[in-house]
């Protein structure tokens, strides 16, 4: 009896062996970065650095920013991803500038981060980039929509200065765009449909406060502009 | 009944008469050892030799499925790792098995060296456990070969760079080593023949000669304050000890051996079922470079000590270093070789041992954080905590940026995250000031390199305005201490 007792439990333990907690899983095999194929993986190890996530305060634009996923067209976050932006804080991605995606890990990005648009968007929405506006009307609007919160004349106040010469030179001119069209949600700055009391900004408006801003560069820590474009950020 | 009796005792006979199998049992399990080395304190040799014999054992079996070749031997310990049935739990075993055989050998020497057994007349027992200690390492050092991965690469990459500082004869050496100037086709052959023939061949020639010393000059008796070794008397005394309270080894001094041989062997297959084995991490590619490469945790130390050390400081201390701990430890029973055995009465001995512990158990920690190492992935995957960046203007959020683009927080953690090797920048605006940062940034020094012809007039800016708006709250910025009265600078 006992003798049978301590075969079965031997068997036993020989069976249960396999599944110890030692045992390795098969997830835990290694995989070169250019196999994972996980959002979540691939935005934390590249993108939650300057980005964030879940509604935290981030360095840069918050990739769950409604309105601007609203207005973010795919194939324009795709490029950036890849690409980078010349003169800012973004670099590329992908492995032809130097980065480590590859074009399959860039989609799965996008996909991802357009995953969170707002299913039914607003057809009333500005356009993601548009030729800029008149300096002069958009002195203006700024002191309507911004002053508030920025200052007079966009030198300070409570959010600080967005007329530093070296902020302005840093960032590109659809980034100053998509930051008047979609606010920065995560630091409290509202969106062009939330910032004038009573209505929203319009399309002129927000073109006109475009180049206002980008007409206070001054260039005088003698670098390069950060080249203008329209369509492109 | 009687004439089986009588005929397997004439067969038992016959066969003691050629083999001499009495008088092997009465000179070896039944000698008389003194009474008071049946201690717990003297389980430790037994213990570590268990080790090996686990080891021999483990290792025959993962050698029938292990293919040793460059090209193959990845995928085989992957085979073993996730298809094999229990392959895995043989890969733990043997893995565990060499961390338990190096830290109870440790023991061992310890022990030993505390008890004073190195002394007149175990000279030749101290010296031949001082190479079964080499060849256990190197047993260590080529079983992580083994495990041909991108640490087994960068580890052997590593031993062969020391190995190629030896004055005149380096290049042969390595060359001998890898099979070639370079970690190629033959390198893991060879290591293959090191690690299953030449050096457990050692270990068991040693072994022997180890454990014939050891029934020859006999156990080293319990030592007790004040009874000194003297070469004229010592063997005397001994003979008296044993006529006295000598007991045969076995059954009565192995069976708390026996006891510890099954602590272990438990500790082992636990460690093995609960921990598993260790990798293989990415394949032993040098393009592939997306990696952390460790050694094993038993040489971990001397990636502390690489690490740390001068540059000036490194051939002599990583070629001379283990030549002179080799002569001292060799040297030891000669010099040291009468005297008080109690560690009661030997305080440097005691210090010795505590101050190789410390600074082991410190290396070793250090070699697993590794602060110096920065960490390369930090820039674009650890974001700023937020009340870093929360209430910041415009200008100190492209700051933070910069610190990210640039990869400053490789090396620079804010509030504990990022890299370790610069300091933590999360107080860093109550330090320096604005000056001070600029100068900092753009020249460098107190071993951070100059960034001034990476970043722009703009970056620096940015990112100097935001350092000093990282200040613990309610601390003002750091001022100019040579302009004492006036306002901070903002």
């Amino acid at each position: 009896m006992i003798r049978t007792t301590l075969l079965l439990a031997t068997l036993f333990a020989l069976a249960a062996c396999d599944g110890m907690p030692g045992r390795p899983k098969p997830a835990s095999r290694w995989k070169s970065p250019s196999e994972i194929t996980d959002f979540a993986t691939l935005y934390r190890q590249n993108c939650l650095g300057c980005h964030g996530m879940d509604q935290e305060v981030s360095g840069s634009l918050p990739m769950d920013a409604k309105t601007y996923l609203a207005v973010l067209p795919r194939e324009v976050l795709f490029d950036v991803i890849a690409g980078g932006i010349p003169s800012t804080a973004m670099p590329g991605f992908s492995t032809k500038s130097g980065g480590t995606l590859t074009e399959a890990q860039i989609k799965i990005l996008a996909d991802g981060i357009l995953a969170k648009k707002p299913s039914a968007p607003d057809a009333t929405l500005p356009p993601y980039a548009a030729e800029p506006g008149d300096p002069a009307r958009g002195a203006t609007a700024f002191a309507a929509a911004c002053a508030s919160c920025h200052g007079e004349g966009g030198t300070g106040g409570k959010a600080g200065s967005v007329v530093h010469p070296a902020y302005l030179d840093l960032v590109s001119s659809q980034y100053l765009r998509t930051i008047v069209i979609a606010g920065r949600p995560d630091l409290g700055c509202p969106d062009f449909a939330n910032r004038i009391p009573g209505r929203r900004m319009t399309n002129e408006e927000i073109s006109d406060v475009v180049a206002w801003l980008t007409s206070n560069r001054k260039n005088e820590f003698g670098q390069p502009l950060v080249p203008v474009k329209s369509s492109l950020p | 009944m009687n004439k089986v009796i009588q005929a397997a005792r004439g067969i038992f006979l016959w066969v003691d008469d050629r083999l001499h199998l009495t008088k092997l049992y009465e000179s070896t399990a039944g000698h008389h050892v003194p009474q008071s080395s049946g201690s717990w304190f003297y389980v430790f040799g037994s213990a570590t030799l268990l080790c090996f014999m686990v080891q021999v054992a483990t290792g025959i079996m993962l050698a029938m499925v292990y293919v040793p070749s460059a090209a193959e031997a990845y995928a085989s310990l992957e085979y073993l790792t996730f298809h094999q049935y229990l392959g895995w739990f043989l890969r733990a075993v043997h893995y565990w098995g060499s961390n338990f055989m190096v830290g109870i050998m440790l023991l061992h020497m310890t022990q030993v060296f505390l008890f004073g057994a190195y002394k007149y007349p175990r000279e030749i027992t101290w010296i031949t456990g001082v190479f079964l200690m080499v060849l256990t390492l190197g047993l260590a050092f080529t079983g992580q070969v083994m495990r041909f991965d991108e640490d087994a690469y960068w580890g052997l990459g590593i031993g062969v760079a020391i190995l190629g500082r030896v004055p005149f004869l380096g290049e042969q050496l390595v060359n001998l080593m890898l099979g070639g100037p370079i970690i190629a086709s033959d390198t893991l052959s060879r290591f293959f023949a090191l690690h299953v023939f030449v050096l457990p061949g050692g270990v068991l020639a040693i072994v022997s000669l180890h454990l014939r010393m050891v029934l020859t000059k006999g156990i080293n008796e319990y030592p007790r304050p004040g009874q000194l070794v003297q070469r004229e008397t010592y063997d005397k005394e001994y003979a008296a000890i044993l006529k006295k309270e000598g007991v045969p080894f076995f059954p009565k001094a192995i069976s708390k051996d026996l006891v510890a041989a099954s602590i272990v062997l438990f500790g082992i297959l636990a460690c093995a079922s609960f921990f598993g084995p260790k990798g293989p991490l990415g394949p032993p590619n040098p393009v592939q470079i997306d990696t952390l490469p460790r050694p094993d945790f038993f040489f971990l130390w001397i990636f502390a000590v690489a690490a740390l050390m001068p540059d000036w400081m490194e051939s002599v201390a990583l070629l001379g270093g283990p030549v002179i701990i080799g002569l001292f430890l060799l040297a030891l029973p000669f010099f040291n070789g009468t005297g008080e055995k109690s560690w009661r009465r030997r305080p440097i001995a005691v210090l010795t041992v505590l101050l190789t512990y410390v600074a082991l158990g410190l290396l070793t920690y250090l070699g697993h954080t590794s602060p110096w190492s920065p960490e390369m992935e930090a820039w674009k995957s650890d974001p700023t905590p937020k009340e870093f960046l929360a209430g910041r203007s415009p200008l100190e959020l492209q700051g933070s940026l910069v610190i990210q683009s640039m990869q400053c927080r490789n090396c620079h953690a804010i509030d504990g995250i990022g890299g370790q090797r610069g300091p933590d920048l999360a107080a860093v605006g109550a330090r320096l000031t604005k000056d001070q940062l600029i100068r900092q940034v753009i020249q460098g020094g107190g071993n951070m390199p100059a960034y001034g012809k990476n970043l722009s007039p703009d970056q620096v800016e940015a990112v100097v305005t935001y350092m000093v708006s990282l200040r613990p709250p309610g601390v003002t910025p750091a001022r100019d201490s040579t302009l004492p009265g006036r306002p901070p600078l903002e």
